[in-house]
């Protein structure tokens, strides 16, 4: 295995050269791209339980998603759909990317971050427990349903015999998963890293513990209204799923083999609330210090930022926090320059794939020079003013820098400064 | 400028061998085993009905009451052994915690949060659903309650490769002071998966002991009379620090974290490469990032989990890496004959070990190696009785279901 070369002060950089997903708002880069630049909503009814006994019957579904077009029937049957979803995302990105994968696939690894999938699996195998005992619980109870097990068979059914492993950081994890493999690409343990997260907590358990926890949005009756981040009528989010990986590899390696590159990822910043089991801290400040860590992390200054592909959470303490941050990272001047959207608006939170779905939404804003909507937000709340919301149509702007947060429940901070690639623009 | 140094100023264990450092590694050189019959849930229908339990473990000794409530058991052995890594590093995290972060891996996160609420769910309905079922039971919270608890507000991650995921998280961690993002980690993993659904799912893949009648002797790496691992539950957190911070502070410093190396097999759910291969190239890119020679390795802490494919498949491994004659003289053991498999924490826990063989020049044995598996043999087991030898070099091995490989190479503190 031979250590990339480095460039910029002894740093290398990192392209993103390949965009996968399977998500609520379409199947593949191409399909995302129309949906989002066209603020269309990726929710509906709940088709994966029975929600005859919820009183949240909403979601983000990634309707029309075909394991069997991504892998043998027999083995898509061992994985639970978050698994499906993480192999079909990394095929995806992998043909995206144009990118072989020989010598038996040494010194190419893949991060799939989640939150809490397979729940769907583990849900069941312990129904299994419960109802006719230890005894009748499935040999692939454990392939099924540990968290490991997306990267696991992203790795077995592409070749991949580089680093693996499932960053795990609730909402953040998709960003850290990013960020983490970055670094490898940087530190050379690796000639391309498949990033990113999968993720299905559309499942009873998740959906009663979140309702519980009153953050889901209630209005059954208009799912593709009910994500309303930075709205005064916000009532929460939707619970979404997806699959999302972007290939990374160097950028002189990427230009030496002549593939399109779609970005740079030039920075990577991670902090801890410390603050509360659920709640962010709500002075904004530890949030901030990620995104600052980003933006040092890049080489790059506050005001540099164009563009912001915020968390937006839809939450009541949670999204009046954001613009506080980023009021703090950047400036307030900086901050009420900045164009702001909560892509979630339109596919939902994808928890621990969300925020790999956001860093692929932001990597093709820098390309198209199109600046996805926040959907929704028709009543701006007064909390939630001072940075430039793109609000309900996509905007065209010529956009350099952007930025892609995640916070995640435990207080995990994650931001990603993603750039345009020059040659191409 | 040249990357920072990564050192090892503090360990903190949560085992059946004992809590904090001392306990355990005085059981561990008198090849004392931790297991048992199983007392946290009643195992009578269950195949395997053994484990190395954590007896005495009382959270309140290092929680708050009222903290304690919302936290998982897995949770409280991770703060716990957080706080006496940091108290053995002698480390104030006052002030300085903008610059000190977690790594907390775990297999499962909050098994018995997870089984309590799926129960009252089932027979309760969604409308009596706590909001605590999912900050409880999710697999970061350990990492996140490790930041609350202890005040460290940088970069905290936790990461999640089935049996390999502490030693992921010590590299992933060392990693993040190496690009200068922190200056000190705790690093490490905790499980606490004895419990009725993660036992039977795991007895359910053949892969556990059903030695049920001789605890003690059912966890025997290497042995040809071995029949699969023992579960374990504990953590295993180490203080990693910046070379020049710790010697800022005047820290006692325990060895160096070398290298990290970290692969994947592509082969199967649960069987390892029979090759051993990619094993092979995990311990290479661990030895050669430290810039270390293979000829320079004393010791290693093997991830020996007593399944029959596993053991002797590491053991190829060693010798593909060290050649025959040199393998033949490096010593090898696998602590988990006596703390069983930790599973997330077990690359924690050994790491701790590891460490403790270099400072101390002992190193802990496999017990119960009765009769080598002659599959096994080739390299110089430490077997049943613990051996004072100088450790300058050694690899802590761990290997996780879905192909993981994660490989740590630690070493004592040279000067430049």
């Amino acid at each position: 295995m031979t250590r990339p070369r480095p460039v910029d002060n002894g740093r290398v950089r990192v392209a993103v050269t390949g965009i996968g997903v399977v998500s609520p708002l379409g199947i593949g880069r191409e399909e995302l791209w129309r949906s989002v630049s066209a603020g269309r909503s990726g929710a509906g009814l709940i088709t994966l339980f029975d929600t005859s006994d919820s009183p949240v019957r909403i979601a983000c579904e990634a309707d029309g998603f075909e394991p069997s077009d991504f892998m043998d029937r027999r083995v898509a049957r061992r994985m639970d759909r978050y698994a499906q979803l993480a192999v079909a995302a990394g095929r995806l990105a992998l043909a995206d990317a144009g990118l072989s994968v020989d010598r038996d696939g040494e010194g190419i690894g893949t991060i799939i971050g989640n939150g809490g999938s397979g729940t769907i699996s583990r849900e069941e195998q312990h129904r299994v427990l419960m109802e006719r005992g230890p005894d009748r619980v499935s040999p692939f109870a454990i392939p099924l349903s540990v968290a490991n097990m997306g990267a696991g068979h992203v790795s077995i059914e592409l070749g991949l015999r580089g680093p693996v492993t499932a960053v795990c950081t609730a909402c953040a994890a998709g960003t850290d998963a990013v960020g983490t493999a970055a670094d490898i690409i940087r530190r050379g343990d690796a000639r391309a890293m498949l990033a990113g997260g999968a993720d299905t907590l559309i499942s009873p358990y998740f959906v009663a513990g979140f309702d519980a926890m009153r953050v889901l949005s209630h209005r059954n009756d208009d799912p593709a209204g009910a994500a309303r981040p930075f709205d005064r009528d916000r009532d929460g989010f939707l619970v979404g799923e997806a699959g999302a990986v972007l290939v990374l590899e160097p950028l002189e390696d990427a230009r030496a083999r002549g593939a399109h590159v779609i970005c740079e990822v030039a920075g990577y910043g991670a902090s801890a609330d410390a603050y509360h089991l659920t709640d962010p801290d709500p002075s904004g400040e530890p949030q901030a210090r990620a995104v600052t860590a980003a933006i040092r992390d890049a080489g790059i200054t506050p005001d540099e930022v164009d563009h912001v592909n915020a968390h937006g959470g839809a939450s009541r303490p949670g999204d009046p926090a954001e613009v506080r941050l980023l009021q703090l990272a950047l400036g307030e001047e900086a901050a009420a320059r900045v164009a702001v959207s909560a892509t979630k608006s339109m596919h939902g939170h994808c928890m621990g794939a969300t925020g790999a779905l956001e860093a692929a939404i932001t990597g093709l804003a820098l390309q198209e020079g199109v600046i996805p909507p926040t959907v929704n937000l028709h009543d701006l709340d007064p909390e939630c003013v001072g940075v430039d919301h793109v609000a309900n149509t996509a905007r065209t702007a010529d956009i350099r820098v952007a930025m892609s947060t995640s916070f995640g429940l435990g207080g995990h901070n994650a931001a990603l400064v993603l750039t345009r690639d020059e040659e191409a623009a | 400028m040249t990357e920072p140094r990564v050192v090892v100023t503090g360990l903190g264990l949560v085992s059946c061998l004992g809590i904090g450092w001392r306990d355990a590694w005085a059981a561990a050189l008198a090849g004392r085993s931790g297991a048992g019959p199983i007392t946290r849930f009643d195992a009578s229908e269950h195949g395997s009905r053994i484990a190395c339990e954590v007896d005495g473990f009382a959270p309140e000794d290092f929680i708050e009451r009222r903290a304690l409530r919302r936290m998982d058991r897995v949770s409280q052995m991770a703060v716990a052994a957080g706080r006496l890594a940091l108290d053995d590093a002698r480390l104030s995290i006052d002030g300085e915690g903008d610059r000190a972060g977690a790594v907390i891996a775990t297999g499962n996160g909050g098994s018995e949060t997870f089984e309590e609420h799926n129960r009252a769910l089932a027979e309760r309905g969604a409308d009596r659903a706590s909001p605590l079922m999912v900050p409880v039971m999710i697999v970061n919270m350990s990492a996140g309650h490790v930041s609350m608890q202890l005040g460290l507000r940088g970069p905290t991650s936790c990461v999640v490769t089935a049996c390999a995921a502490g030693n992921h998280g010590i590299g992933d961690a060392a990693a993040i002071i190496r690009r200068g993002a922190a200056d000190v980690m705790l690093a490490g993993g905790a499980e606490a998966g004895i419990t009725s659904y993660c036992m039977a799912s795991l007895d359910a893949t053949r892969a556990l002991s059903r030695r049920n009648d001789a605890p003690e002797r059912a966890s025997r790496p290497f042995d040809a009379g071995r029949d699969g691992f023992v579960a374990a539950e504990g953590a295993g957190v180490l203080v990693l620090e910046r070379l020049e911070h710790a010697r800022e502070r005047g820290a006692e410093i325990i060895c160096e974290v070398r290298g990290y190396g970290a692969s994947s097999d592509a082969h199967h759910l649960t069987e390892p490469d029979p090759s051993g291969r990619w094993q092979v190239a995990a311990m290479r890119m661990a030895l050669e990032r430290g810039g270390i020679d293979p000829s320079e390795v004393d010791y290693v802490n093997a991830h020996g989990t007593s399944t029959a494919a596993g053991d002797p498949v590491e053991i190829g491994a060693i010798r593909a890496l060290l050649g025959d004659e040199r393998a033949a003289r490096v010593m090898v053991s696998s602590t988990k004959s006596m703390h069983g498999h930790a599973m997330g924490a077990a690359g924690g826990v050994e790491s701790v070990l590891t460490a403790l063989a270099i400072r101390e020049g002992q190193v802990p044995p496999t017990i119960n190696l009765d009769e080598l598996d002659p599959a096994c043999g080739g390299v110089d087991h430490v077997a049943n009785e613990r051996r004072a030898a100088p450790v300058r070099v050694a690899l802590s091995n761990s290997f996780g279901f879905g192909g993981h490989n994660a490989v740590l190479a630690f070493s004592a503190l040279e000067d430049e």
